[in-house]
């Protein structure tokens, strides 16, 4: 733990370096950090408690609570609120946070506070990218869900207040800080499956909404309002909520946009391709005829990918390839149901599940850079990364513009699917080439005041 | 993977071919027995493929369905009218947008539910050009369809559009225009006056 005065050097070190160089030129740090990081007149400093607000305190978002109530028993997180539109998640929420978070509905509220530096948003993905974008306007730094947007016109959007506001974002596609996934990055960086032309993607089928349900009042507890939010108004269902809404288009978006934010995400960084995206994307598939849900059940989509060229594949059901140790399976429940294929012009590899759990085969595992190779990223955890990003103002390994990136990849495969064409794609402007329903599709105008 | 022979599977491409190729206009007959496949569980998921085929013909007894009783027939319609206009709306067959457009407009008025002429108007979003905002400005008045009339005008491109929402600033009713100035800014226009309220917390827990 440091002394007071060792506190005092630094920060004034900090202080005085980004005013004599400019913000960004030293230290290699790609943002201002923000002055209350900085440790201006009468703020905190970098090594001060990063005080949280968590907005979604359901599934995910309970697990996110878990992790920031343990940092705050190590000392360097305050978890100052909680929110969400569930009265019972809430009051649970407020519990698990030892009762010392002040509970919210409205998660404007948690924006408005002076005292929070950062928020961890794990609502419905529909809600994503409007909370992302009012939290980096009201100056916190974020965690939020991945997929980062349901739409090509909210990931610009998500994009452009990150930048305006010099926040640090981290989108939650964990996959990335997991040690086997720098492993196979490593392994492919450094050549050794040589030349890659092709990714292929495997994920098991969405579940079709067998126990369809009519509409009714909500329940007591739930603000349908703020849990509809952006989406259009319709009538209470209780097939929406609370998790079911990955299997709607408009919210959830199906595998592609659940899993595929992992899976693909993981592509994109092992290609080298979080700045680019694909010049066309053609979708088939199989889509529910019953009920609410309404993503695809199997599907198909080929990215192609211009300079250098190669294409990804996304499959539901696709071909699985079974992890060849199988007590580890067993003992570590390895899931085996969604990964990808990295096929080389020399070798392939393969990289088994994607989000908290990444394993790929030994060959990587075991590999050691040799002197002269290629260095890639090693994450100190998905977390801890974004804390980094907070407290420097380095750039998370799953910044908006990557964590966008991935989103768009799922959003145009399933907007290919809907429609039932490919569709065409300029990656440098960020917009469908030549389609105007599908460039109309691009945004979906939202409920007011749940506006970007 | 062979979608041909699957329920609930999209058309495929020579589907939509001789869909295109013939645009055939079905027949009373046609459409009163896909009518009445979509009403039957286990007819509907291949009547919800077809409904390509049927075409604009469809549209009136589907925006019916839209409010019928039943939530899977109202679920099975929708399915069909996504599936409509999203093939009327592909490239090169502006034709068939206005005339599945056309159908669709008259479908509001006589539309049974709120929630129904709600989905026919997001419907409209996507394909509606002039003859679609000159229908629906109207509803702005309507206190239950109005936001969702904002949300078509917004995302219908074009100077009808934006000088039907210019105009609607100072004549739709007082609670929808803080809505309006916003899709004025979204389309790129300075608004003086309603400031956005989209940070503004307005819900208390009751905890």
């Amino acid at each position: 733990m440091q002394n007071a005065s060792t506190l005092r050097s630094r920060r004034a070190f900090l202080t005085s370096t980004i005013r004599t160089a400019g913000a960004g030129a030293l230290l290699g740090l790609p943002q201002v950090i923000p002055a209350r990081v900085l440790g201006a007149a009468g703020q905190p400093g970098a090594n001060e408690r990063i005080t949280v607000g968590h907005i979604g305190v359901g599934g995910m978002g309970g697990g996110h609570l878990d992790y920031m109530v343990r940092r705050v028993q190590r000392g360097d997180v305050n978890v100052a609120a909680v929110c969400d539109v569930d009265e019972k998640r809430l009051a649970a929420a407020r519990n698990q946070a030892g009762g010392k978070a002040t509970p919210y509905r409205d998660y404007r509220y948690v924006l408005e506070r002076k005292d929070i530096d950062a928020v961890v948003i794990a609502t419905p993905d529909h809600w994503h990218a409007v909370q992302t974008v009012h939290a980096a306007d009201c100056g916190k730094h974020i965690y939020v869900e991945k997929p980062a947007c349901c739409t090509i016109e909210e990931g610009k959007a998500m994009m452009a207040a990150g930048r305006r506001n010099r926040v640090a974002i981290q989108i939650g596609s964990q996959g990335r800080s997991q040690r086997e996934c720098y492993k196979a990055h490593l392994y492919i960086a450094n050549g050794m499956i040589g030349r890659v032309r092709k990714v292929t993607c495997w994920h098991y089928e969405s579940p079709t909404d067998d126990n369809p349900a009519p509409d009714s009042a909500p329940p007591p507890e739930l603000d349908w309002d703020l849990w509809l939010g952006p989406l259009s108004w319709r009538p209470y269902n209780p097939r929406y909520c609370h998790g079911t809404f990955r299997w709607l288009m408009e919210s959830g978006g199906g595998q592609i946009r659940d899993r595929g934010a992992h899976v693909m995400s993981n592509a994109l960084m092992i290609m080298n391709a979080d700045q680019t995206g694909p010049v066309s994307i053609h979708a088939t598939g199989k889509v529910p005829t019953k009920g609410l849900w309404d993503s695809a059940i199997t599907m198909d989509v080929t990215y192609e990918f211009k300079n250098p060229d190669w294409t990804l594949v996304w499959s539901q059901p696709g071909q699985m390839v079974p992890y060849f140790d199988r007590e580890k399976v067993k003992n570590l429940g390895i899931r085996e149901g969604y990964g990808a294929v990295y096929h080389g012009d020399k070798d392939k590899l393969v990289v088994w599940v994607g989000d908290g759990q990444v394993f790929t085969e030994t060959k990587a595992v075991e590999f050691r850079k040799p002197a002269g190779g290629v260095d890639v990223y090693e994450s100190p955890g998905h977390h801890e990364d974004w804390f980094v990003g907070i407290r420097t103002g380095r750039k998370t390994i799953m910044n908006v513009d990557a964590g966008v990136a991935t989103a768009f990849l799922c959003v145009l495969g399933n907007l290919s699917l809907i429609l039932g064409r490919k569709l065409h794609w300029d990656p440098v402007k960020q917009e469908i080439v030549g389609d105007e329903q599908a460039r109309r599709l691009m945004s979906r105008p939202q409920r007011y005041p749940y506006c970007l | 993977m062979n979608l041909k022979n699957s329920t609930g599977t999209l058309p495929t491409a020579a589907v939509l071919a001789a869909a295109s190729a013939t645009r055939t206009h079905a027949t009373t007959g046609e459409v009163d027995t896909f009518i009445g496949e979509l009403r039957s569980e286990p007819t509907r998921g291949a009547a919800i493929e077809r409904a390509v085929r049927i075409g604009v013909a469809g549209t009136a007894p589907l925006c019916d369905l839209l409010a019928d009783k039943d939530v899977e027939n109202r679920r099975a319609a929708r399915r069909c009218l996504d599936r409509m206009v999203h093939h009327a709306g592909r490239p090169g067959a502006s034709g068939e947008a206005r005339e599945l457009e056309a159908a669709l407009l008259a479908a509001i008025p006589i539309g049974a539910t709120l929630q129904a002429r709600r989905e026919i108007l997001w419907l409209l979003s996507e394909i509606g050009g002039a003859a679609t905002v000159k229908g629906v400005t109207p509803l702005l008045a309507n206190p239950h369809l109005g936001e969702d009339v904002r949300c078509v005008l917004q995302r219908i491109p074009g100077k009808e559009s934006l000088d039907a929402l210019k105009a609607a600033l100072k004549t739709a009713p007082e609670a929808l225009r803080p809505s309006i100035a916003e899709s004025l800014r979204k389309r790129g226009e300075k608004v003086r006056g309603y400031p956005s309220q989209r940070l503004t917390p307005v819900k208390p827990t009751s905890l």
